[in-house]
């Protein structure tokens, strides 16, 4: 879906990204984390078309971003920002929706559906003015505008920064909703615990350097490679590791019960 | 190169002038354009405006500056000629449509006038620090400071509403608008909707700052509170008479 190939980008004579490559398969939930100013939301930018690259090639959907249209990737492509005001520009939630359609769909009857449909699946009031609403509300309208699309790809630069715990949840279980249904989700995000629930592989970056991409369940247990780029590993995995003999492996809070329930039967 | 009307720091003799002065300069300038009736007096000001900025270390965001005002000078220009009907017939077009002499001269002024009177303000607020200028407003010429601290930040807000509307264009181009289009036309059609984020945005980034400001005691702030003074020097001095007389030699340029 997403191939990245010896990928560059530098803007003011300084480098944001220094030679990336990789590759993200069709349906993956992909984490992209690092310190601040690391380069995970240029790199987000560099997905669909919002920044071309200096050197190097992107390709997402098979379409190199350099030679078509932000527009025309758009179509297939959804970007929530961390900042929701930035894209609410209607003053009715059902018109938020709607104009979100309109922007890659041209059946009207088609927009209705789709418009109705969405915001029944987001529990939203269409007549609601978006400015009056939570910033948790206003994330979710966005997010939910976004998905109105059926995109196949979703791009999330720190969805869930500011929110509490209960939208955090409904905004990534919304995610892993359309990820489930095939969507691949490309997620910049500091939150190592949302990282650790939702995304099935997760990539590091340093100082605009790809330090490792692979599996969650390994990287995040990688404490050396997480200290790198200034993270901590989610504090279950934390407590997992400093225990040792045979909790090691536990990476979530599941995961840690069911060591400690054997490791309390074993004793008996 | 940093955003239009951000500060740029430096230690250059204009960075030094008194704010006062620079503010002075600038309007100077802009009043010797505007009271001189020469075309190669209006290019002589524009030249100093580059040769100002190139001293401050500003010249790259000056030509940037330079090349926007060209266009929109250009633009003015070619509404504005076919407006005036006095003076001899250079060339005349279907639909009773012609081009005169006076008519290229006066749209030639207008755009000579528009970029060397608006360089100049754009210049001296990109080297001299809002708080600098806020307490010279206040101090040396006794405005009020409520007066001075909302136009220094309407003043400071500009590049922050430049970098929003940027950020609301780059978000609504994410979302499938194609602001990318080729078609100026069209994207002035769609540029328009944008307000509506742009004034939400606005206001809030206002009230927040205003409530952040009363909490840090706004009120309590008088004329002598500010500690910094802003004596003026023998250069500040040679500056005023500069302006002066490049006024003078605007009103009377004999070419």
């Amino acid at each position: 879906m997403i191939c990245f190939e010896n990928v560059s980008y530098s803007t003011s004579g300084i480098d944001i990204i220094n030679n990336v490559s990789f590759k993200l398969k069709k349906g993956c939930f992909t984490a992209l984390i690092g310190a601040n100013g690391a380069g995970k939301s240029t790199l987000a930018r560099l997905c669909n078309g919002l920044l071309k690259p200096t050197s190097g090639s992107v390709s997402v959907g098979g379409f190199d971003t350099a030679l078509v249209r932000t527009s025309r990737i758009a179509k297939f492509t959804g970007f929530l920002f961390q900042n929701p005001d930035r894209q609410i520009c209607k003053n009715s939630v059902r018109d938020e929706i709607r104009f979100s359609l309109e922007c890659v769909i041209e059946d009207k009857t088609e927009i209705g559906i789709r418009c109705e449909k969405t915001l029944q699946e987001f529990s939203l009031n269409g007549d609601r003015d978006p400015f009056s609403m939570s910033r948790g509300e206003r994330q979710r309208l966005v997010l939910a505008s976004i998905l109105a699309a059926e995109p196949e790809l979703l791009l999330l630069d720190e969805p869930t920064t500011g929110l509490d715990y209960r939208e955090c949840m409904h905004i990534m279980e919304c995610v892993s909703r359309v990820n489930k249904k095939g969507a691949t989700v490309l997620m910049v995000s500091h939150d190592m615990e949302v990282v650790q629930d939702f995304a099935s592989e997760v990539m590091v970056l340093n100082d605009g350097s790809l330090l490792a991409h692979g599996r969650t369940k390994d990287i995040i247990r990688n404490e050396p490679l997480l200290a790198r780029a200034s993270l901590l590993p989610p504090q279950i995995t934390e407590l997992a590791i400093r225990l040792g003999g045979g909790y090691e492996n536990a990476v979530t809070v599941d995961d840690m019960v069911l060591s400690v329930k054997k490791h309390i039967r074993g004793a008996e | 190169m940093g955003g239009f009307l951000d500060y740029s720091p430096g230690n250059s003799f204009l960075h030094r002038l008194n704010p006062i002065v620079k503010i002075f300069l600038s309007l100077m300038i802009c009043v010797s354009c505007f009271i001189t009736d020469s075309p190669f007096f209006c290019i002589a000001i524009i030249f100093l405006n580059i040769v100002m900025a190139a001293s401050a270390g500003i010249l790259p965001r000056a030509l940037a500056m330079l090349r926007t005002l060209i266009k929109f000078c250009t633009f003015l220009f070619l509404i504005q000629v076919f407006f005036i009907r006095d003076g001899t017939v250079l060339f005349s077009l279907p639909f009773d449509i012609y081009v005169t002499d006076k008519g290229v001269m006066f749209s030639l002024m207008m755009a000579f006038r528009l970029v060397g009177a608006t360089l100049p303000l754009a210049l001296m607020l990109s080297i001299t620090k809002m708080n600098d200028l806020s307490n010279v407003l206040v101090g040396t010429l006794g405005m009020p400071y409520k007066y001075a601290f909302s136009l220094t930040t309407a003043i400071r807000f500009i590049p922050v509403f430049t970098a929003e509307m940027a950020g609301i264009m780059e978000a609504q181009t994410a979302r499938g608008v194609a602001f990318d289009t080729k078609n100026i036309f069209r994207k002035i059609g769609l540029i328009f909707p944008l307000c509506v984020p742009l004034l939400i945005t606005s206001v809030r980034k206002i009230e927040g700052a205003a409530i952040s400001a009363e909490l840090r005691g706004f009120n309590c702030r008088k004329r002598d509170s500010g500690y910094k003074s802003y004596p003026f020097r023998a250069a500040d001095i040679g500056i005023i008479l500069f302006a002066f007389a490049l006024a003078a030699a605007g009103a009377f340029s004999p070419f």
